[in-house]
Protein backbone atom coordinates (compact mmCIF):
# COMPACT_ATOMS: atom_id res chain seq x y z
CA UNK A 1 0.00 0.00 0.00
CA UNK A 2 1.35 3.42 -0.83
CA UNK A 3 0.91 4.57 2.70
CA UNK A 4 3.51 7.30 2.78
CA UNK A 5 1.30 9.96 1.26
CA UNK A 6 2.06 12.59 3.81
CA UNK A 7 1.39 15.57 1.57
CA UNK A 8 -1.92 17.27 2.08
CA UNK A 9 -4.33 15.92 -0.49
CA UNK A 10 -7.26 18.30 -0.68
CA UNK A 11 -10.58 16.54 -0.52
CA UNK A 12 -12.06 19.20 -2.72
CA UNK A 13 -10.79 22.28 -4.51
CA UNK A 14 -10.09 24.82 -1.81
CA UNK A 15 -11.73 28.22 -1.79
CA UNK A 16 -14.86 28.43 -3.92
CA UNK A 17 -17.03 25.34 -3.87
CA UNK A 18 -18.63 25.03 -7.28
CA UNK A 19 -20.09 21.71 -6.18
CA UNK A 20 -22.36 23.27 -3.58
CA UNK A 21 -25.07 23.96 -6.14
CA UNK A 22 -24.93 20.39 -7.44
CA UNK A 23 -25.13 19.08 -3.89
CA UNK A 24 -28.15 21.20 -3.09
CA UNK A 25 -29.85 20.05 -6.29
CA UNK A 26 -29.10 16.39 -5.47
CA UNK A 27 -30.42 16.82 -1.96
CA UNK A 28 -33.69 18.31 -3.30
CA UNK A 29 -34.20 15.65 -5.94
CA UNK A 30 -33.28 12.70 -3.79
CA UNK A 31 -32.64 9.25 -5.16
CA UNK A 32 -35.13 8.14 -7.84
CA UNK A 33 -36.69 4.75 -7.08
CA UNK A 34 -35.58 3.23 -10.38
CA UNK A 35 -31.99 4.23 -9.70
CA UNK A 36 -32.27 2.58 -6.30
CA UNK A 37 -33.64 -0.57 -7.97
CA UNK A 38 -30.82 -0.56 -10.56
CA UNK A 39 -28.25 -0.40 -7.77
CA UNK A 40 -30.01 -3.21 -5.88
CA UNK A 41 -30.04 -5.35 -9.04
CA UNK A 42 -26.32 -4.77 -9.43
CA UNK A 43 -25.80 -5.71 -5.77
CA UNK A 44 -27.56 -9.04 -6.33
CA UNK A 45 -25.05 -10.00 -9.03
CA UNK A 46 -21.75 -8.34 -8.11
CA UNK A 47 -20.87 -10.55 -5.14
CA UNK A 48 -19.12 -13.88 -5.40
CA UNK A 49 -22.19 -15.66 -4.00
CA UNK A 50 -24.55 -13.97 -6.48
CA UNK A 51 -22.34 -14.75 -9.46
CA UNK A 52 -21.97 -18.37 -8.34
CA UNK A 53 -25.72 -18.87 -7.94
CA UNK A 54 -26.40 -17.47 -11.40
CA UNK A 55 -23.65 -19.70 -12.77
CA UNK A 56 -25.18 -22.76 -11.09
CA UNK A 57 -28.61 -21.90 -12.56
CA UNK A 58 -27.08 -21.81 -16.05
CA UNK A 59 -25.26 -25.11 -15.39
CA UNK A 60 -28.37 -26.89 -14.08
CA UNK A 61 -30.41 -25.69 -17.06
CA UNK A 62 -27.66 -26.62 -19.50
CA UNK A 63 -27.44 -30.11 -18.03
CA UNK A 64 -31.21 -30.65 -18.21
CA UNK A 65 -31.37 -29.32 -21.77
CA UNK A 66 -28.49 -31.52 -22.88
CA UNK A 67 -30.22 -34.50 -21.37
CA UNK A 68 -33.43 -33.63 -23.18
CA UNK A 69 -31.73 -32.93 -26.50
CA UNK A 70 -29.90 -36.23 -26.47
CA UNK A 71 -32.45 -38.61 -25.00
CA UNK A 72 -35.97 -37.23 -25.50
CA UNK A 73 -38.29 -38.35 -28.29
CA UNK A 74 -37.71 -36.12 -31.35
CA UNK A 75 -41.42 -35.25 -31.22
CA UNK A 76 -40.96 -33.62 -27.79
CA UNK A 77 -38.28 -31.24 -29.01
CA UNK A 78 -40.28 -28.03 -29.36
CA UNK A 79 -39.62 -24.45 -28.31
CA UNK A 80 -42.22 -24.85 -25.57
CA UNK A 81 -40.86 -28.15 -24.33
CA UNK A 82 -37.29 -26.90 -24.22
CA UNK A 83 -38.36 -23.70 -22.43
CA UNK A 84 -40.20 -25.70 -19.80
CA UNK A 85 -37.17 -27.87 -19.13
CA UNK A 86 -34.81 -24.91 -19.08
CA UNK A 87 -36.93 -23.09 -16.48
CA UNK A 88 -36.22 -25.58 -13.73
CA UNK A 89 -32.94 -24.04 -12.54
CA UNK A 90 -34.34 -20.58 -11.86
CA UNK A 91 -37.52 -21.91 -10.23
CA UNK A 92 -35.31 -23.80 -7.80
CA UNK A 93 -32.46 -21.37 -7.24
CA UNK A 94 -33.38 -17.80 -8.19
CA UNK A 95 -35.35 -17.26 -4.95
CA UNK A 96 -32.05 -17.79 -3.09
CA UNK A 97 -30.68 -14.64 -4.74
CA UNK A 98 -33.76 -12.85 -3.42
CA UNK A 99 -33.09 -14.25 0.06
CA UNK A 100 -29.47 -13.12 -0.01
CA UNK A 101 -30.41 -9.67 -1.31
CA UNK A 102 -32.49 -9.22 1.83
CA UNK A 103 -30.26 -10.90 4.41
CA UNK A 104 -26.77 -9.85 3.29
CA UNK A 105 -27.33 -6.23 4.37
CA UNK A 106 -27.49 -7.58 7.92
CA UNK A 107 -25.22 -10.61 7.79
CA UNK A 108 -22.50 -8.69 5.93
CA UNK A 109 -23.42 -5.56 7.92
CA UNK A 110 -23.61 -3.35 4.84
CA UNK A 111 -26.87 -1.94 6.29
CA UNK A 112 -24.64 0.58 8.09
CA UNK A 113 -23.83 2.24 4.76
CA UNK A 114 -26.97 1.35 2.80
CA UNK A 115 -29.37 2.97 5.26
CA UNK A 116 -27.26 6.09 5.70
CA UNK A 117 -27.33 6.70 1.93
CA UNK A 118 -31.09 5.98 1.76
CA UNK A 119 -32.67 6.16 5.23
CA UNK A 120 -36.12 5.16 3.97
CA UNK A 121 -35.62 1.47 4.56
CA UNK A 122 -38.91 0.24 3.12
CA UNK A 123 -38.02 2.06 -0.09
CA UNK A 124 -34.73 0.14 -0.20
CA UNK A 125 -36.60 -3.12 0.46
CA UNK A 126 -39.08 -2.28 -2.30
CA UNK A 127 -36.16 -1.69 -4.66
CA UNK A 128 -34.71 -5.07 -3.68
CA UNK A 129 -38.02 -6.74 -4.45
CA UNK A 130 -38.39 -5.03 -7.82
CA UNK A 131 -34.79 -5.85 -8.70
CA UNK A 132 -35.24 -9.53 -7.79
CA UNK A 133 -38.42 -9.82 -9.89
CA UNK A 134 -36.80 -7.99 -12.83
CA UNK A 135 -33.85 -10.37 -12.57
CA UNK A 136 -36.33 -13.26 -12.73
CA UNK A 137 -37.96 -11.80 -15.86
CA UNK A 138 -34.53 -11.28 -17.42
CA UNK A 139 -33.58 -14.88 -16.77
CA UNK A 140 -36.89 -16.07 -18.32
CA UNK A 141 -36.30 -13.98 -21.45
CA UNK A 142 -32.79 -15.42 -21.72
CA UNK A 143 -34.24 -18.90 -21.24
CA UNK A 144 -36.76 -18.37 -24.07
CA UNK A 145 -33.94 -17.16 -26.33
CA UNK A 146 -31.68 -20.10 -25.46
CA UNK A 147 -34.56 -22.54 -25.94
CA UNK A 148 -35.27 -21.05 -29.37
CA UNK A 149 -31.67 -21.59 -30.39
CA UNK A 150 -31.72 -25.14 -29.07
CA UNK A 151 -35.00 -25.79 -30.88
CA UNK A 152 -33.11 -25.16 -34.12
CA UNK A 153 -30.35 -27.48 -32.92
CA UNK A 154 -32.99 -30.14 -32.18
CA UNK A 155 -34.48 -29.67 -35.66
CA UNK A 156 -31.14 -30.07 -37.39
CA UNK A 157 -29.35 -32.62 -35.24
CA UNK A 158 -32.16 -34.92 -34.17
CA UNK A 159 -34.88 -34.16 -36.68
CA UNK A 160 -36.97 -32.83 -33.79
CA UNK A 161 -40.53 -31.58 -34.02
CA UNK A 162 -39.29 -27.98 -33.82
CA UNK A 163 -42.71 -26.43 -33.35
CA UNK A 164 -42.60 -22.68 -32.63
CA UNK A 165 -45.96 -22.37 -30.90
CA UNK A 166 -45.81 -21.24 -27.28
CA UNK A 167 -48.52 -22.08 -24.77
CA UNK A 168 -49.00 -18.56 -23.44
CA UNK A 169 -50.82 -19.77 -20.32
CA UNK A 170 -47.87 -22.01 -19.56
CA UNK A 171 -45.21 -19.37 -20.22
CA UNK A 172 -47.18 -16.73 -18.34
CA UNK A 173 -47.84 -19.14 -15.47
CA UNK A 174 -44.15 -19.99 -15.20
CA UNK A 175 -43.19 -16.32 -15.20
CA UNK A 176 -45.78 -15.53 -12.52
CA UNK A 177 -44.71 -18.54 -10.45
CA UNK A 178 -41.09 -17.39 -10.65
CA UNK A 179 -42.08 -13.88 -9.57
CA UNK A 180 -44.07 -15.31 -6.62
CA UNK A 181 -41.20 -17.56 -5.53
CA UNK A 182 -38.60 -14.77 -5.81
CA UNK A 183 -40.87 -12.47 -3.80
CA UNK A 184 -41.27 -15.24 -1.25
CA UNK A 185 -37.47 -15.48 -1.05
CA UNK A 186 -37.10 -11.75 -0.40
CA UNK A 187 -39.95 -11.92 2.13
CA UNK A 188 -38.40 -14.81 4.08
CA UNK A 189 -35.02 -13.06 3.96
CA UNK A 190 -36.47 -9.82 5.36
CA UNK A 191 -38.51 -11.62 8.02
CA UNK A 192 -35.61 -13.75 9.31
CA UNK A 193 -32.56 -11.57 8.41
CA UNK A 194 -30.28 -14.59 8.51
CA UNK A 195 -29.12 -16.26 5.31
CA UNK A 196 -28.99 -19.89 6.50
CA UNK A 197 -32.15 -19.47 8.57
CA UNK A 198 -34.10 -17.94 5.69
CA UNK A 199 -32.89 -20.54 3.15
CA UNK A 200 -33.82 -23.44 5.43
CA UNK A 201 -37.20 -21.90 6.28
CA UNK A 202 -37.92 -21.12 2.62
CA UNK A 203 -37.09 -24.65 1.51
CA UNK A 204 -38.44 -26.60 4.48
CA UNK A 205 -41.52 -24.86 5.87
CA UNK A 206 -43.88 -25.07 2.86
CA UNK A 207 -42.78 -28.68 2.28
CA UNK A 208 -43.28 -29.50 5.95
CA UNK A 209 -46.82 -28.15 5.62
CA UNK A 210 -47.40 -30.35 2.56
CA UNK A 211 -46.18 -33.44 4.44
CA UNK A 212 -48.13 -32.53 7.55
CA UNK A 213 -51.37 -32.07 5.65
CA UNK A 214 -50.81 -35.42 3.94
CA UNK A 215 -50.53 -37.09 7.35
CA UNK A 216 -53.22 -35.23 9.28
CA UNK A 217 -56.62 -35.67 7.76
CA UNK A 218 -58.11 -32.58 9.38
CA UNK A 219 -55.61 -30.35 7.60
CA UNK A 220 -56.47 -31.46 4.11
CA UNK A 221 -59.38 -29.07 3.73
CA UNK A 222 -57.47 -25.92 4.71
CA UNK A 223 -54.43 -27.21 2.85
CA UNK A 224 -56.18 -26.85 -0.48
CA UNK A 225 -56.05 -23.15 0.23
CA UNK A 226 -52.87 -22.84 2.19
CA UNK A 227 -50.38 -25.25 0.61
CA UNK A 228 -48.46 -23.10 -1.85
CA UNK A 229 -46.74 -26.15 -3.33
CA UNK A 230 -50.17 -27.43 -4.40
CA UNK A 231 -51.75 -24.13 -5.45
CA UNK A 232 -48.74 -23.37 -7.70
CA UNK A 233 -49.04 -26.66 -9.63
CA UNK A 234 -51.87 -25.60 -11.95
CA UNK A 235 -50.18 -22.24 -12.43
CA UNK A 236 -46.92 -23.77 -13.59
CA UNK A 237 -48.81 -26.27 -15.74
CA UNK A 238 -50.72 -23.41 -17.39
CA UNK A 239 -54.02 -24.95 -16.31
CA UNK A 240 -55.57 -22.50 -13.93
CA UNK A 241 -59.23 -23.38 -13.58
CA UNK A 242 -62.23 -22.17 -11.57
CA UNK A 243 -61.26 -21.41 -7.98
CA UNK A 244 -57.57 -21.97 -8.62
CA UNK A 245 -56.86 -18.24 -8.61
CA UNK A 246 -58.59 -17.78 -5.25
CA UNK A 247 -56.69 -20.70 -3.74
CA UNK A 248 -53.41 -19.35 -5.16
CA UNK A 249 -54.16 -15.92 -3.72
CA UNK A 250 -54.89 -17.37 -0.27
CA UNK A 251 -51.68 -19.37 -0.15
CA UNK A 252 -49.64 -16.43 -1.46
CA UNK A 253 -51.17 -14.34 1.31
CA UNK A 254 -49.90 -16.77 3.94
CA UNK A 255 -46.49 -17.66 2.48
CA UNK A 256 -45.53 -14.42 0.70
CA UNK A 257 -47.54 -11.40 1.84
CA UNK A 258 -47.44 -12.23 5.56
CA UNK A 259 -43.65 -12.78 5.83
CA UNK A 260 -43.14 -9.73 3.60
CA UNK A 261 -45.22 -7.59 5.96
CA UNK A 262 -43.35 -8.96 8.99
CA UNK A 263 -40.02 -8.34 7.23
CA UNK A 264 -40.84 -4.75 6.25
CA UNK A 265 -42.01 -4.00 9.78
CA UNK A 266 -38.94 -5.62 11.31
CA UNK A 267 -36.31 -3.96 9.12
CA UNK A 268 -37.95 -0.55 9.45
CA UNK A 269 -37.61 -0.68 13.24
CA UNK A 270 -34.45 -2.66 13.66
CA UNK A 271 -31.39 -1.00 15.06
CA UNK A 272 -28.45 -1.06 12.66
CA UNK A 273 -25.26 -1.93 14.49
CA UNK B 1 -22.78 21.32 11.67
CA UNK B 2 -23.93 18.44 13.87
CA UNK B 3 -26.21 18.98 16.84
CA UNK B 4 -27.23 16.48 19.50
CA UNK B 5 -30.06 17.70 21.71
CA UNK B 6 -30.75 15.75 24.90
CA UNK B 7 -30.12 12.44 23.18
CA UNK B 8 -31.08 9.47 25.32
CA UNK B 9 -31.10 5.79 24.37
CA UNK B 10 -32.44 3.24 26.81
CA UNK B 11 -32.22 -0.53 26.53
CA UNK B 12 -34.66 -1.70 29.17
CA UNK B 13 -33.57 -0.05 32.40
CA UNK B 14 -30.08 0.68 31.16
CA UNK B 15 -29.41 4.10 29.63
CA UNK B 16 -26.60 3.59 27.10
CA UNK B 17 -26.77 7.29 26.29
CA UNK B 18 -28.18 9.66 28.87
CA UNK B 19 -29.18 13.23 27.98
CA UNK B 20 -26.26 13.98 25.67
CA UNK B 21 -26.14 17.44 24.07
CA UNK B 22 -23.31 18.92 22.04
CA UNK B 23 -22.57 20.73 18.80
CA UNK B 24 -19.84 20.03 16.26
CA UNK B 25 -19.19 23.25 14.35
CA UNK B 26 -18.16 23.88 10.74
CA UNK B 27 -14.47 24.57 10.21
CA UNK B 28 -13.56 22.60 13.31
CA UNK B 29 -12.62 19.03 14.17
CA UNK B 30 -14.57 17.82 17.18
CA UNK B 31 -13.12 14.90 19.11
CA UNK B 32 -15.51 12.46 20.76
CA UNK B 33 -13.85 10.61 23.61
CA UNK B 34 -14.76 8.09 26.24
CA UNK B 35 -13.92 4.63 27.57
CA UNK B 36 -15.27 1.49 25.90
CA UNK B 37 -19.01 1.26 26.41
CA UNK B 38 -19.34 4.96 27.20
CA UNK B 39 -22.01 5.39 24.50
CA UNK B 40 -19.90 6.93 21.73
CA UNK B 41 -20.92 4.51 18.98
CA UNK B 42 -24.58 4.52 20.04
CA UNK B 43 -24.56 8.33 19.92
CA UNK B 44 -22.95 8.30 16.48
CA UNK B 45 -25.52 5.77 15.22
CA UNK B 46 -28.29 8.06 16.45
CA UNK B 47 -26.69 11.01 14.63
CA UNK B 48 -26.70 8.89 11.45
CA UNK B 49 -30.32 7.77 11.79
CA UNK B 50 -29.39 4.11 12.26
CA UNK B 51 -30.68 3.95 15.82
CA UNK B 52 -33.81 5.75 16.96
CA UNK B 53 -33.23 7.77 20.14
CA UNK B 54 -35.56 7.03 23.04
CA UNK B 55 -35.83 10.78 23.55
CA UNK B 56 -34.04 13.81 22.16
CA UNK B 57 -33.06 14.75 18.65
CA UNK B 58 -29.99 14.72 16.45
CA UNK B 59 -29.57 16.95 13.42
CA UNK B 60 -26.94 17.29 10.70
CA UNK B 61 -26.91 20.70 9.02
CA UNK B 62 -30.15 21.54 10.87
CA UNK B 63 -32.07 18.44 9.73
CA UNK B 64 -32.42 14.91 11.06
CA UNK B 65 -30.44 12.71 8.68
CA UNK B 66 -33.47 10.48 8.12
CA UNK B 67 -35.38 13.38 6.60
CA UNK B 68 -32.72 14.02 3.94
CA UNK B 69 -33.41 12.89 0.39
CA UNK B 70 -29.80 12.09 -0.55
CA UNK B 71 -27.84 12.22 2.73
CA UNK B 72 -24.59 10.93 1.23
CA UNK B 73 -24.14 14.27 -0.57
CA UNK B 74 -24.17 16.11 2.75
CA UNK B 75 -22.66 13.78 5.31
CA UNK B 76 -19.90 11.18 4.96
CA UNK B 77 -20.06 8.39 7.50
CA UNK B 78 -17.59 5.74 8.61
CA UNK B 79 -18.92 3.85 11.61
CA UNK B 80 -17.37 0.42 11.12
CA UNK B 81 -14.67 -0.27 8.57
CA UNK B 82 -15.25 -4.02 8.71
CA UNK B 83 -18.93 -3.66 7.74
CA UNK B 84 -18.31 -4.31 4.04
CA UNK B 85 -19.58 -7.21 1.95
CA UNK B 86 -16.67 -9.67 1.96
CA UNK B 87 -17.48 -10.89 -1.55
CA UNK B 88 -17.43 -7.45 -3.21
CA UNK B 89 -14.36 -5.61 -4.47
CA UNK B 90 -13.40 -2.29 -2.91
CA UNK B 91 -13.94 -0.51 -6.20
CA UNK B 92 -17.39 -2.09 -6.58
CA UNK B 93 -18.39 -0.95 -3.08
CA UNK B 94 -17.55 2.63 -4.08
CA UNK B 95 -19.08 2.33 -7.56
CA UNK B 96 -22.41 1.15 -6.12
CA UNK B 97 -22.63 4.12 -3.78
CA UNK B 98 -21.51 6.56 -6.49
CA UNK B 99 -24.27 5.24 -8.74
CA UNK B 100 -26.79 5.48 -5.91
CA UNK B 101 -25.86 9.08 -5.09
CA UNK B 102 -25.91 10.04 -8.78
CA UNK B 103 -22.19 10.80 -8.95
CA UNK B 104 -19.97 10.40 -12.03
CA UNK B 105 -17.90 7.21 -11.92
CA UNK B 106 -14.73 9.33 -12.08
CA UNK B 107 -15.38 10.16 -8.44
CA UNK B 108 -14.48 6.56 -7.48
CA UNK B 109 -10.96 6.84 -8.89
CA UNK B 110 -10.57 10.24 -7.26
CA UNK B 111 -11.35 9.07 -3.72
CA UNK B 112 -9.29 5.89 -4.14
CA UNK B 113 -6.34 8.11 -4.98
CA UNK B 114 -7.09 10.39 -2.03
CA UNK B 115 -6.95 7.52 0.48
CA UNK B 116 -3.97 5.86 -1.18
CA UNK B 117 -5.52 2.57 -2.32
CA UNK B 118 -3.89 1.33 -5.52
CA UNK B 119 -5.81 0.24 -8.58
CA UNK B 120 -4.81 -3.40 -8.00
CA UNK B 121 -5.92 -3.27 -4.35
CA UNK B 122 -9.25 -1.75 -5.31
CA UNK B 123 -9.99 -4.72 -7.58
CA UNK B 124 -9.60 -7.28 -4.80
CA UNK B 125 -12.53 -8.50 -2.74
CA UNK B 126 -12.69 -6.87 0.69
CA UNK B 127 -12.39 -10.31 2.33
CA UNK B 128 -8.63 -10.09 1.68
CA UNK B 129 -8.22 -6.52 3.01
CA UNK B 130 -6.17 -5.72 6.11
CA UNK B 131 -7.79 -3.54 8.77
CA UNK B 132 -5.78 -0.56 7.53
CA UNK B 133 -7.02 -1.09 3.97
CA UNK B 134 -10.60 -1.40 5.20
CA UNK B 135 -10.21 1.89 7.05
CA UNK B 136 -8.92 3.54 3.89
CA UNK B 137 -11.81 2.10 1.90
CA UNK B 138 -14.22 3.31 4.58
CA UNK B 139 -12.71 6.79 4.47
CA UNK B 140 -12.92 6.77 0.67
CA UNK B 141 -16.58 5.85 1.01
CA UNK B 142 -17.16 8.66 3.52
CA UNK B 143 -15.52 11.20 1.18
CA UNK B 144 -17.26 9.87 -1.95
CA UNK B 145 -20.28 12.17 -1.98
CA UNK B 146 -18.08 15.25 -1.42
CA UNK B 147 -19.89 15.92 1.86
CA UNK B 148 -19.64 18.96 4.12
CA UNK B 149 -19.88 16.87 7.29
CA UNK B 150 -17.87 13.81 8.33
CA UNK B 151 -18.81 11.38 11.12
CA UNK B 152 -15.96 8.95 11.76
CA UNK B 153 -15.87 6.28 14.47
CA UNK B 154 -12.26 5.32 15.21
CA UNK B 155 -11.00 5.83 11.67
CA UNK B 156 -7.34 5.71 12.76
CA UNK B 157 -7.77 2.19 14.13
CA UNK B 158 -5.43 -0.13 12.19
CA UNK B 159 -3.68 2.62 10.22
CA UNK B 160 0.10 2.66 10.19
CA UNK B 161 1.94 5.74 11.57
CA UNK B 162 2.21 7.30 8.11
CA UNK B 163 -1.48 6.60 7.57
CA UNK B 164 -2.39 8.26 10.87
CA UNK B 165 -0.37 11.33 9.96
CA UNK B 166 -1.95 11.38 6.53
CA UNK B 167 -5.42 11.18 8.07
CA UNK B 168 -4.63 14.04 10.46
CA UNK B 169 -3.75 16.23 7.50
CA UNK B 170 -6.82 15.09 5.60
CA UNK B 171 -9.13 16.01 8.48
CA UNK B 172 -7.34 19.32 9.14
CA UNK B 173 -7.69 20.13 5.44
CA UNK B 174 -11.36 19.14 5.43
CA UNK B 175 -12.08 21.43 8.39
CA UNK B 176 -9.95 24.24 6.91
CA UNK B 177 -12.19 24.09 3.82
CA UNK B 178 -15.18 24.76 6.07
CA UNK B 179 -16.23 21.17 6.73
CA UNK B 180 -17.48 19.75 10.02
CA UNK B 181 -15.71 16.71 11.46
CA UNK B 182 -16.90 14.57 14.37
CA UNK B 183 -14.28 12.00 15.21
CA UNK B 184 -13.90 9.36 17.88
CA UNK B 185 -10.63 7.68 18.74
CA UNK B 186 -8.71 6.18 21.64
CA UNK B 187 -5.42 7.53 20.29
CA UNK B 188 -5.29 10.44 22.70
CA UNK B 189 -2.11 12.07 21.40
CA UNK B 190 -3.55 11.94 17.92
CA UNK B 191 -6.79 13.51 19.13
CA UNK B 192 -4.81 16.20 20.92
CA UNK B 193 -3.03 16.97 17.69
CA UNK B 194 -6.07 17.10 15.44
CA UNK B 195 -9.05 18.30 17.49
CA UNK B 196 -10.25 21.86 17.97
CA UNK B 197 -13.10 20.87 20.28
CA UNK B 198 -13.55 17.96 22.64
CA UNK B 199 -16.59 16.10 23.95
CA UNK B 200 -15.82 13.53 26.65
CA UNK B 201 -18.48 11.02 27.69
CA UNK B 202 -18.56 8.24 30.23
CA UNK B 203 -21.41 6.03 31.39
CA UNK B 204 -23.60 7.57 28.68
CA UNK B 205 -23.26 11.11 30.05
CA UNK B 206 -21.26 14.11 28.98
CA UNK B 207 -18.38 14.59 31.41
CA UNK B 208 -16.64 17.55 29.81
CA UNK B 209 -16.90 19.55 26.62
CA UNK B 210 -15.42 22.70 25.16
CA UNK B 211 -12.52 23.87 23.04
CA UNK B 212 -9.40 21.75 23.34
CA UNK B 213 -7.21 24.72 24.31
CA UNK B 214 -9.65 25.64 27.09
CA UNK B 215 -10.00 22.11 28.47
CA UNK B 216 -6.31 21.31 28.29
CA UNK B 217 -4.95 24.51 29.81
CA UNK B 218 -5.66 24.10 33.48
CA UNK B 219 -3.65 26.68 35.49
CA UNK B 220 -1.08 24.39 36.94
CA UNK B 221 2.43 24.34 38.37
CA UNK B 222 4.89 21.47 38.44
CA UNK B 223 7.39 21.35 41.27
CA UNK B 224 10.16 19.05 42.59
CA UNK B 225 11.96 19.45 45.90
CA UNK B 226 14.36 17.65 48.20
CA UNK B 227 11.48 17.09 50.66
CA UNK B 228 8.19 16.63 48.80
CA UNK B 229 6.37 15.55 51.93
CA UNK B 230 7.10 18.77 53.79
CA UNK B 231 6.29 20.81 50.69
CA UNK B 232 2.97 18.98 50.20
CA UNK B 233 2.07 19.64 53.85
CA UNK B 234 2.98 23.33 53.55
CA UNK B 235 1.04 23.78 50.30
CA UNK B 236 -1.98 21.96 51.72
CA UNK B 237 -1.80 24.11 54.84
CA UNK B 238 -1.78 27.16 52.57
CA UNK B 239 -5.04 25.96 51.04
CA UNK B 240 -3.78 24.48 47.76
CA UNK B 241 -4.51 21.01 46.43
CA UNK B 242 -1.49 18.92 45.56
CA UNK B 243 -1.20 15.77 43.44
CA UNK B 244 1.71 13.64 42.44
CA UNK B 245 2.00 13.26 38.65
CA UNK B 246 3.17 10.23 36.68
CA UNK B 247 6.50 11.90 35.99
CA UNK B 248 7.19 12.17 39.73
CA UNK B 249 6.63 15.89 40.15
CA UNK B 250 4.01 17.50 42.32
CA UNK B 251 1.19 19.29 40.52
CA UNK B 252 -0.76 22.11 42.10
CA UNK B 253 -3.12 24.83 40.99
CA UNK B 254 -1.08 27.42 42.88
CA UNK B 255 1.06 29.76 40.75
CA UNK B 256 4.86 29.24 40.61
CA UNK B 257 5.30 32.42 42.67
CA UNK B 258 2.98 31.16 45.42
CA UNK B 259 4.75 27.78 45.45
CA UNK B 260 8.11 29.57 45.75
CA UNK B 261 6.92 31.66 48.69
CA UNK B 262 5.43 28.64 50.50
CA UNK B 263 8.68 26.71 49.97
CA UNK B 264 10.73 29.61 51.27
CA UNK B 265 8.59 29.87 54.39
CA UNK B 266 8.75 26.12 54.97
CA UNK B 267 12.47 26.10 54.20
CA UNK B 268 12.21 23.38 51.55
CA UNK B 269 14.81 23.40 48.77
CA UNK B 270 13.20 23.29 45.32
CA UNK B 271 14.95 21.39 42.51
CA UNK B 272 12.43 22.23 39.80
CA UNK B 273 9.66 24.79 39.47
CA UNK B 274 7.71 25.54 36.30
CA UNK B 275 4.29 26.48 34.99
CA UNK B 276 2.68 23.58 33.13
CA UNK B 277 1.24 24.94 29.91
CA UNK B 278 -1.02 21.99 29.28
CA UNK B 279 -2.36 19.22 31.42
CA UNK B 280 -2.39 16.88 28.42
CA UNK B 281 -5.37 15.06 27.02
CA UNK B 282 -4.37 11.81 28.69
CA UNK B 283 -4.49 13.46 32.10
CA UNK B 284 -7.78 15.16 31.28
CA UNK B 285 -9.23 11.90 29.99
CA UNK B 286 -8.36 9.95 33.13
CA UNK B 287 -9.37 12.82 35.41
CA UNK B 288 -12.83 13.02 33.85
CA UNK B 289 -13.55 9.37 33.11
CA UNK B 290 -11.89 7.79 36.17
CA UNK B 291 -15.05 6.35 37.65
CA UNK B 292 -16.29 5.10 34.26
CA UNK B 293 -13.19 3.20 33.17
CA UNK B 294 -13.00 -0.56 33.46
CA UNK B 295 -9.53 -0.89 34.92
CA UNK B 296 -9.99 1.34 37.94
CA UNK B 297 -6.85 3.33 37.10
CA UNK B 298 -6.58 6.23 39.48
CA UNK B 299 -5.99 9.50 37.73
Amino acid sequence: MSAATTTHVPTRPSGARPDDAARAADARRGIPFLRLARVELRKQLDTRAGAWLLGVIVLVNAALITLMLTTAEPGALTWMGLTETASFGQIMLLPLIGIMAATSEWSQRTAVTTFVLEPRRSRVNGAKLLAAVVLGLGVMVATLAAAALLNVVGLVARDGDGAWTLDLALVGGTVLALAILVTQGVAFGLALLSTPGAIVAYLALPTAWTVLSALVEGLRGPSEWLDINMTMLPLMAGEMGDGDWARLAASVGVWVALPLAIGLWRTARREVA
Amino acid sequence: MITAQHLTKRYGDHAAVDDVSFTARPGRVTGFLGPNGAGKSTTMRMLCGLTAPTTGQATVVDRPLRSMANPGRTVGVLLDASAQHAGRTGREVLSLSAQLMGLPSSRVGAVLETVGLTDAESRKRTRSYSLGMRQRLGLAHALLGDPTVLVLDEPANGLDPAGIRWMRELLRGFAADGGTVLLSSHLLREMEAVCDDLVIIGGGRILAQGSASELLSGPSTRVRSVDDRALTAALTAAGHTVERTDEGTLATAASPEEVGRVALAAQVVLTELRAATSTGLEQLFFDTTAQHGREGIAA
